[in-house]
């Protein structure tokens, strides 16, 4: 058994390094094994304590190593290379045969999901890495998710795609099997779409269409996206209305609703302070945050996908898919799994829709043909959003005062990240904040 | 209606004086005499080859736009057979001929009035055996439109049953007292009629048609009828003929109370079609005229577990705009959703697909799912409406844009089914909107720079439709014999395309499996035909990439199930570098495209 406190200086240089290590800014220190297990084959699963954080790291060691798995080492040790497993295709293999056995090894559970019978020896294949976890991919059958930074108690990305998968819609990935230790979900298998695209990649190649041609409108030109987006919104509204069937409704109290708007204003004093650009805005998005107060009817909350953007959907060949329910990615958890509006989500794709219109026009100095252009798809295409989630549930555009309070909230926080991030695109919400201002 | 001794003659309207025909003769109990296969003299056999319908290019050509070897100034059998090198040399391998019968023309050849005799502007049935002997010679078939369902009111047998209700053809139509019989089919041509039923004042009765009045339906009730159909079918395989485009399909029967559309008996019958060309006529084959979705087209090619008991093959109607539609739109996924609600067929079965034709999708075959997202897609935009309303050639629908020309007959090349080209196609001829709907795409068969374009030598005034003489699409710029001396032509692009494919039985028989990746203008596919060392197949693993933006694309395909492998381009058999473990990069340009080999050899072979 390999023992992380014995990799050393080795393991927290490679820790700090990875995607998914979330105290970038203050390292790592200490590291400490909350647990180890022989799965067999040579694949040891490992809970890790960094400082005091708790991280899933699943370890293979070999004396020689091939070419394809140098960048996964971690540390030698003996004679040995010790590195990540979650790159090893032979060692994630076995994951998909202890999955399809059912197996039970020391507290570790893999189990599917009822009714669902696994295809084994499927090839496993590591995919790009992302935020929080490794995905790997069996054949073209499956994706495995591994939480690198796994939260106790039920996990909101397994429980929603349930409750959806219960509810019949045809707009998820479908739920397979769970890896998990005790309250840890550790890993979740579903269905893999192998001719499914993200939205943001179906979006931009329409905007690139149409910053082509120059003289055409959006709705002339042979990339319109209006078809699609209508058919996303009324994916999104589907999904939702999914939610509100398997998980309930209820009704957000006036109080919450303060609290809600509090937020809005904590999260622009916080922009503020940063991105002096943003004050000759300010009364504009204070007095919309406000008008939400004054707003008479209840306000309906549930559970929602609460990261949905461009990037968040897929386009498969049956259509639209929504993915990775997990939340906010920063937020804690109690905000994550708190209910609420679904406009929320709306608002988010909404803004993403602007940002896929404007992100390849650079600075200030841009075209102004190309910047109403780019205006044009964004209206045309967020009006045909908007329609679509109308003919599946309530219409959005109904709900204007608190849809333009959560829009702009949603762009003060891009205003901010962009500022922290990605200057070169802090022009897209300061534009948009600033089109909502005009008359 | 005035009674005259000439109205009384079954064969009255034909025209057919002179030549053998129905009706020439009446035996004494009242049946029309016909003319027998026996009397004619037969083509020679095609090259046996089982189920070669899966692996043909098939060439749509119009009899009367193609040569006119009589210079009357419309185009003949004869004319035709002279130009057989031609077609050789391209590499069809199966012709298909729009009705060449006796026929008013009130609905193009449809109608048919005579189904033993030829049009006579077209020629003889003579002619129609020596076009098939000399097709035949060349290693290429010919098939036909048979239409089923319904005759010309000219036909002998109409007029028979319309003045002798009580004679042996007083059945053979479906006749009625009423208009009120099976209220719940549609009126399909519903610009010109207003029921399916119309009065007959010769027989005092209403006669049911589908289509047009002028064709009634024939009584599939009386089992004589259905005799009689399948012996007009050994007529024409006596002689040679390689198959039927069986027309209008679906609506061979009718039953009160349902929409008289896909009825069991229907299928009953084509099992029996099938059943005379499989005992009598093995290697022919039937093509089903069903303008439906592919999940109700697909009962037209019968029980899977029998390998197809019906028609051998189908045509897949959406697939055409669904491509027109995923190249304006720069995204796959028109082409890529079509393909995976297609199911999948029995193991004989073929689809039929095309870019042109002259018949097109409607969207009133269409699902409502389907038709919402047409009309979402479509309706906005005046362009792709154009593109399946009105009538044009390939050419002028792609702005004579030679990259998309060369993409579109890619896919058409690779997609599952067998590719029908369209006459004139391959040379990029245009269309004339001038001449209306049905003509616009129906002109004269660009030959060369001479008068009427090299198709005929009559007075020009005489010709059916006038040749194309714009300054882009004329005949003195576009024709055969200048494309035939530049090797960098369309048309010896098209040719060599057509080679390739034929050394690749993957494109005909091979399963297709989308190869997904993360560019949405991309679409890319595999068509693999396994390894059947039992029956002689080699393996052939071919991998056909397609760039549907205008734009140069990468794309990173995940073809680690092949590593090792070596990708060879099929046009210029150079080699790529081998497939490795992590997905394989290839950058395209705009509307570009690759056909790879996968191959094992991993050594490229020194020059001997």
């Amino acid at each position: 058994m390999i023992r992380p406190e014995d990799l050393g200086e080795g393991l927290l240089t490679w820790l700090v390094e990875q995607r998914w290590f979330r105290a970038k800014a203050r390292g790592a220190t200490t590291v400490g094994t909350r647990g180890a297990t022989a799965l067999g084959h040579g694949l040891q699963h490992t809970m890790i304590e960094v400082d005091s954080d708790l991280y899933q790291l699943p370890l293979g060691a070999r004396r020689d190593i091939p070419d394809h798995l140098t960048p996964a080492v971690i540390t030698r040790l003996g004679d040995e290379s010790v590195y990540d497993a979650t790159q090893d295709t032979e060692l994630m293999a076995h994951l998909l045969t202890l999955l399809a056995d059912g197996a039970t090894v020391d507290g570790l559970s893999f189990r599917t999901e009822p009714g669902v019978t696994l295809e084994r020896d499927l090839r496993a294949r590591p995919i790009g890495v992302e935020q929080s976890n490794t995905s790997i991919v069996y054949g073209a059958r499956y994706i495995l998710k591994l939480y690198r930074q796994p939260d106790p108690g039920p996990n909101r990305d397994v429980e929603l795609h349930r409750a959806l998968r219960s509810a019949g819609t045809p707009h998820i990935a479908a739920p397979l099997g769970v890896i998990s230790e005790g309250d840890l979900v550790l890993g979740f298998l579903q269905e893999f779409l192998p001719n499914a695209v993200e939205g943001w990649a179906t979006a931009t190649a329409s905007v690139r269409d149409l910053l082509a041609e120059g003289d055409l409108h959006a709705d002339e030109v042979g990339g319109d996206f209006a078809g699609e987006a209508h058919r996303l919104g009324a994916a999104v509204a589907d999904v939702h209305a999914a939610l509100a069937t398997e998980t309930g409704t209820s009704a957000a109290s006036p109080d919450e609703v303060d609290a809600e708007v509090d937020a809005m204003h904590a999260r622009l004093d916080a922009a503020l302070s940063e991105v002096p650009e943003l004050a000759a805005r300010e009364r504009l998005l204070r007095s919309a945050f406000d008008a939400v107060r004054e707003l008479r009817e209840p306000l309906t909350v549930q559970q929602v996908h609460g990261d949905l953007h461009l990037g968040q959907v897929l386009r498969s060949n049956e259509g639209w898919v929504l993915i990775d329910f997990e939340g906010e990615p920063a937020a804690p958890l109690e905000r994550r799994r708190a209910p609420r509006s679904p406009l929320r989500d709306v608002a988010a794709m909404l803004r993403s829709f602007d940002y896929a219109a404007f992100h390849l026009l650079g600075g200030e100095d841009t075209d102004r043909q190309l910047m109403a252009r780019a205006e044009e798809w964004s209206d045309r295409n967020r009006a045909a959003f908007s329609a679509g989630y109308a003919e599946v549930a309530g219409d959005p555009t109904e709900q204007d005062t608190l849809l333009r309070a959560l829009e702009l909230d949603k762009a003060v926080y891009e205003v901010r990240y962009e500022h922290h991030n990605r200057p070169d695109w802090l022009p897209i919400p300061l534009a948009a904040i600033q089109r909502w201002s005009m008359p | 209606m005035t009674e005259s001794p000439e109205t009384t003659r079954p064969d009255a309207s034909l025209g057919l004086d002179g030549v053998p025909h129905t009706g020439e003769t009446m035996t004494s109990d009242g049946h029309l005499v016909e003319p027998q296969a026996g009397e004619f003299r037969h083509a020679r056999s095609a090259p046996k080859s089982a189920q070669w319908y899966k692996t043909a290019v098939f060439y749509e050509v119009l009899v009367r736009a193609f040569n006119d070897f009589t210079n009357d100034g419309t185009g003949d059998l004869r004319g035709l057979a002279d130009k057989l090198d031609y077609l050789q040399w391209l590499g069809v391998d199966c012709l298909w001929l729009p009705p060449f019968y006796a026929s008013p023309l009130r609905d193009g050849g449809y109608d048919i009035s005579d189904f033993r005799a030829v049009l006579p502007e077209f020629g003889t049935v003579e002619d129609f055996v020596h076009l098939l002997d000399q097709a035949h010679q060349r290693g290429i078939r010919v098939i036909t439109d048979l239409v089923l369902n319904h005759t010309s009111d000219a036909h002998p047998w109409f007029q028979e049953s319309r003045q002798h209700p009580d004679g042996p053809y007083g059945d053979y139509y479906v006749w009625a007292d009423t208009d009120e019989g099976y209220p719940d089919a549609r009126i399909i041509f519903v610009d010109t009629e207003a029921s399916n039923w119309t009065y007959d004042p010769v027989r005092g009765q209403f006669y049911w048609h589908r289509f047009f009045s002028h064709q009634p339906d024939l009584n599939y009730e009386n089992p004589e009828v259905g005799d009689a159909m399948i012996d007009v079918l050994r007529f024409w395989l006596d002689l040679g003929i390689d198959g039927f485009r069986l027309d209008a399909v679906p609506y061979l029967y009718e039953e009160e109370g349902t929409n008289c559309e896909n009825l069991p008996r229907t299928h009953e019958f084509l099992k029996r079609c099938r059943k005379v060309v499989d005992d009598e006529f093995p290697d022919r084959v039937l093509l089903a005229e069903a303008n439906q979705w592919p999940s109700d087209v697909v009962a037209y090619f019968g029980d899977p577990n029998t390998g197809g008991d019906e028609c051998h093959m189908a045509f897949h109607f959406p697939l055409m705009p669904r491509i027109f539609m995923a190249v304006r739109r720069e995204s796959r996924f028109p082409i890529s959703e079509i393909l995976a609600q297609t199911p999948p067929i029995p193991s004989g079965a073929q689809w039929g697909i095309f870019l042109r034709n002259h018949d097109e999708l409607t969207l009133e075959m269409v699902t409502d799912d389907e038709r919402d997202y047409m009309y979402a897609e479509y309706a906005k935009d005046p362009r792709m409406k154009a593109n399946i309303g009105i009538r044009r050639r390939l050419a002028p629908l792609l702005d004579n844009d030679a990259n998309q020309m060369e993409l579109f007959t890619a896919l058409l090349l690779s997609l599952p089914g067998s590719p029908v080209l369209y006459y004139g196609d391959e040379i990029g001829m245009g269309d004339n909107i001038w001449l209306g709907d049905r003509d616009a795409v129906r002109t004269p068969m660009q030959w060369s720079p001479d008068r009427n374009a090299g198709f005929s030598r009559c007075d020009p005034g005489r010709i059916y439709l006038p040749v194309i003489a714009d300054p882009v699409y004329g005949y003195q710029a576009v024709n055969v014999e200048a494309q035939l001396n530049n090797s960098s032509s369309l048309l010896h692009w098209t040719r060599r395309m057509l080679q390739v494919r034929r050394e690749h039985p993957a494109f005909g028989l091979g399963e297709f499996v989308e190869l997904g990746s993360s560019n949405p203008s991309v679409l890319a596919y595999l068509r693999h035909l396994s390894a059947d060392p039992e029956h002689d197949v080699v393996e052939d693993l071919v991998i056909c990439v397609n760039n549907l933006s205008r734009f140069p694309q990468p794309v990173e395909l995940n073809l680690s199930e092949h590593e090792g492998r070596v990708p060879v381009e099929l046009t210029g058999g150079v080699r790529f570098p081998p497939i490795g473990e992590w997905p394989y990069l290839l950058t395209l340009p705009g509307h570009g495209f690759y056909w790879f080999q996968l191959t094992t050899d991993v050594e490229e072979g020194e020059a001997p």
